[in-house]
């Protein structure tokens, strides 16, 4: 009975070569709906029966698993795939290609599916090309617009060098390990790693799945791609930023024991990782245009999950990339329907946060900056020290758990000051919204971040955390978490709250440079212009 | 080695359409139709006779790939659309060796689509251009449906066979630096003109100056035909790389 659940990858294909026969429009979701509703619950019957067995379905001669990585993520793209189906179902029904749409729809999931659930390196190779084709598809929905088209096609060259590098890291593998089964060579890695190994081939071969992975999770310098393709109806913008980005997360937790093997690798996944955490989110502030906003924050999020593995934090990549993408997927479904609202009612549709945090307020201004650093700063840091004095000594396992919760607290506080776009008079409410971002991303980081991990590796999770440890102390680590806070904090004060000013002053040459390097998205399309012209 | 010479020049040859292209007597259409019998003497000759080539006739295909390529960037025609691809993927039925035969059959499968498509572009806009014809996707479904395949096919996208029979290669292939240059350059050749072909044709607004035919059900069979081929070798192939 369990065997059934293998077929997953198979249904949606099922749909769409059904939905090819179907006549009435109608028809279309409701067939693609229904069907895709017997994967959640094959899905969510999979992941009860691995947890209860506390064993693995495996089929195809080795060739598809489903295991607890998949217990998680299948039911979670499938929920997904219903709501976005469910949503498609009334928004695109005027556009033309209906039914192309909901074909093509279920192709890209099919490949999502595979590649969550495939066991073995062909596969996964065959699934992760699957997918290129399928967005590059789906992109360029709007075929009568230039620039979805030409969007489309900029994706398409990112997406087809990642597919090259995967191959080759591919053929690679097989050329060095001897093996495509990704358990056997997960075991294989294991043992190898109670040995300190220093291979170079090892490290090629971690580095152009950490390459491939970077391409398709849109991570700085291949990023460009993501921000660009808003153009994309509505649920494949969701299905984009909720989905597809995440398979480069997805890659590297099952490519984890690999990379145990290689910890330069991992650092290198952090470095970059930070950096495109930093720029993509600083980008996101500056940018006019709402959608490539939108498309940056979810680079920068991007980043953070690789940041997250070059911490050894596989588990908690997996984490991040859910519920990112559950968090994504709202916002861009339902800017469809404010936008609908927004037609009949000149004003933004208020709603709570709107009348808590953005309603104007006269008769209140405070100025008290150095108080309000102050305690953004040190109130956290207090709180987290104490949390830690008060909890076991190994709380955090590894101090690198700074790092990660200091981002997530900066991204807490960014999305706070993005959406609700809170005014000077309301400081005390934004710094009661502030701290509590941060004490549940605490608490959530503690309890259902570990128990993911418990869940996804057990006790392999210290290996990871130990391969990636970056040899930085408690007391430099509490230092590094205060500046970042200082900064980010400080950066944020002046995007949100800065006044205008009443004489002419001129920016520094410094902050201006600084301020154009952002507004133009750091020149990446002028050296790509200039390059074309030959004069780079 | 003289085998081997012979099966060179059937595969790959020098590109003799240069000379052809010249010649009155010989239009694009019949170019396309003399290299495709050429590749398939070569397929069914590779059975009988081992395909071993020293590494000179790897690099000459090579070389003559590449001024291919360069020629394929500039036509927006079917029909040499179709040869191009017949000399830009030589290297490949040389290289792999064995399984090159099958890599170049699936190929030929997917040309003879393209040729198909060409032929109903001639006998319904007077030429085998698509340039002036976009906007198909919108207009006409089956055969922007049908161009698709083809065209992902040759970009070498699975589950199509050639992408099949080019992983199986790569796996089973003993690598070594040219031969790893060739591979990549060409997987990505192929790609770069396949998505040239399908966002020149497929995409676009549908232009209100022509009136848009769509394949009638006899056109329809012979390329769901060409599909059940296709479909055939992928099995084969999913069966030979998962082996």
């Amino acid at each position: 009975m369990e065997k059934f659940i293998l077929l997953i990858p198979a249904i949606p294909v099922l749909i769409a070569f059904l939905l090819i026969f179907v006549k009435q429009k109608e028809l279309i979701p409701r067939i693609s709906l229904f069907l895709s509703s017997m994967i959640a619950v094959l899905g969510l019957y999979g992941a009860y029966y691995v947890i209860s067995k506390d064993t693995d379905i495996v089929g195809f001669g080795g060739l598809v698993i489903y295991n607890q990585l998949s217990a998680i993520l299948v039911p979670y793209v499938a929920i997904l795939g219903l709501v976005i189906r469910k949503y498609a179902r009334k928004y695109m029904w005027d556009e033309a290609g209906y039914k192309r749409f909901f074909i093509l729809l279920n192709f890209i999931f099919a490949s999502i599916y595979l590649l969550v659930m495939s066991n073995n390196l062909i596969v996964l190779t065959l699934a992760w090309q699957l997918m290129s084709i399928g967005l590059y598809l789906l992109v360029s929905f709007n075929v009568g617009s230039k620039t979805a088209v030409k969007n489309a096609r900029w994706t398409m060259y990112i997406h087809k060098g990642a597919d090259l590098v995967f191959l080759l890291a591919v053929v690679l593998t097989y050329k060095t390990f001897g093996s495509l089964d990704l358990v056997e060579l997960s075991q294989k890695w294991l043992v190898m790693s109670e040995h300190a190994i220093e291979d170079p081939v090892i490290f090629v071969i971690g580095l152009l799945f950490l390459i491939a992975a970077m391409m398709k999770s849109a991570i700085v310098p291949f990023h460009i791609w993501l921000p660009y393709t808003s153009e994309a109806p509505t649920p494949v913008s969701a299905l984009m930023h909720a989905g597809v980005v995440n398979v480069g997360g997805i890659l590297l937790n099952k490519l984890a024991y690999l990379l145990i093997l290689a910890p330069a690798v991992l650092n290198i996944a952090f470095v970059v990782g930070l950096f495109t955490a930093i720029f993509a989110s600083a980008l996101m502030l500056v940018v006019s245009d709402i959608k490539r906003s939108l498309g940056y924050s979810t680079v920068g999020q991007m980043g953070y999950m690789i940041m997250e593995v070059g911490l050894g934090a596989f588990s908690l990549a997996i984490y991040h990339l859910m519920v990112h993408g559950i968090f994504k997927a709202t916002l861009f479904l339902e800017s469809g329907a404010l936008i609908k609202y927004a037609r009949h009612d000149p004003n933004i549709p208020e709603r709570l946060s709107y009348k808590v945090f953005w309603a104007e307020k006269t008769g209140h201004k405070s100025n008290q900056t150095f108080y309000l650093i102050a305690l953004f700063t040190i109130v956290p840091v207090l709180a987290f020290v104490g949390v830690k004095i008060l909890l076991t000594d190994d709380f955090f396992e590894f101090n690198a758990a700074i790092v990660i919760l200091a981002f997530a607290w900066l991204t807490g506080t960014q999305l706070f000051l993005s959406f609700f776009k809170v005014s000077r008079s309301d400081s005390i409410k934004v710094v009661v919204a502030l701290i509590s971002t941060f004490v549940l991303v605490l608490f959530t980081y503690e309890f259902i971040g570990l128990t993911f991990e418990h869940f996804l590796y057990g006790e392999d999770a210290l290996l990871f955390y130990k391969a990636a440890t970056l040899n930085v102390t408690m007391l430099s680590a509490l230092v590094m978490l205060a500046v970042i806070m200082t900064i980010g904090w400080l950066f944020m004060y002046r995007q949100h709250f800065v006044e205008i000013p009443n004489t002419d002053e001129k920016p520094s040459r410094l902050k201006w440079l600084f301020y154009k390097l952002l507004v133009k998205e750091g020149f990446y399309f002028e050296i790509f212009k200039s390059s074309k012209k030959g004069k780079v | 080695m003289i085998a081997n010479v012979v099966l060179f020049l059937l595969a790959a040859g020098l590109p003799y359409y240069l000379l052809l292209e010249k010649s009155k007597f010989f239009s694009s259409k019949n170019i396309f139709i003399l290299s495709a019998l050429l590749l398939l003497s070569a397929i069914v000759l590779s059975v009988y006779i081992p395909n071993e080539h020293p590494v000179s006739l790897v690099i000459i295909s090579f070389v003559s790939s590449l001024y291919t390529i360069y020629k394929a960037s500039k036509t927006t025609n079917f029909y040499r659309l179709g040869y191009y691809f017949i000399f830009i993927n030589a290297p490949f039925f040389i290289l792999f060796e064995e399984k090159g035969a099958l890599y170049s059959l699936s190929l030929l499968v997917s040309l003879i689509g393209i040729y198909l498509i060409g032929r109903f572009y001639e006998k319904h806009y007077g030429s085998a251009n698509y340039l002036a014809v976009k906007g198909i996707t919108l207009a006409t479904p089956y055969i922007s449906t049908y161009i698709t395949v083809y065209l992902l096919c040759i970009a070498l996208y699975p589950p199509f066979p050639n992408a099949l029979f080019f992983l199986d290669d790569i796996f089973k292939s003993a690598s070594y630096g040219l031969w790893l240059f060739v591979v990549i350059v060409l997987f990505m050749g192929n790609f770069f003109l396949a998505m040239r072909v399908m966002e020149k044709s497929l995409f676009g607004k549908p232009n209100t100056n022509i009136h848009y035919v769509d394949l009638d059900t006899k056109e329809n069979i012979m390329h769901l035909i060409i599909l059940t081929v296709l479909l055939g070798l992928s099995f084969y192939g999913l069966k030979e790389v998962l082996s």
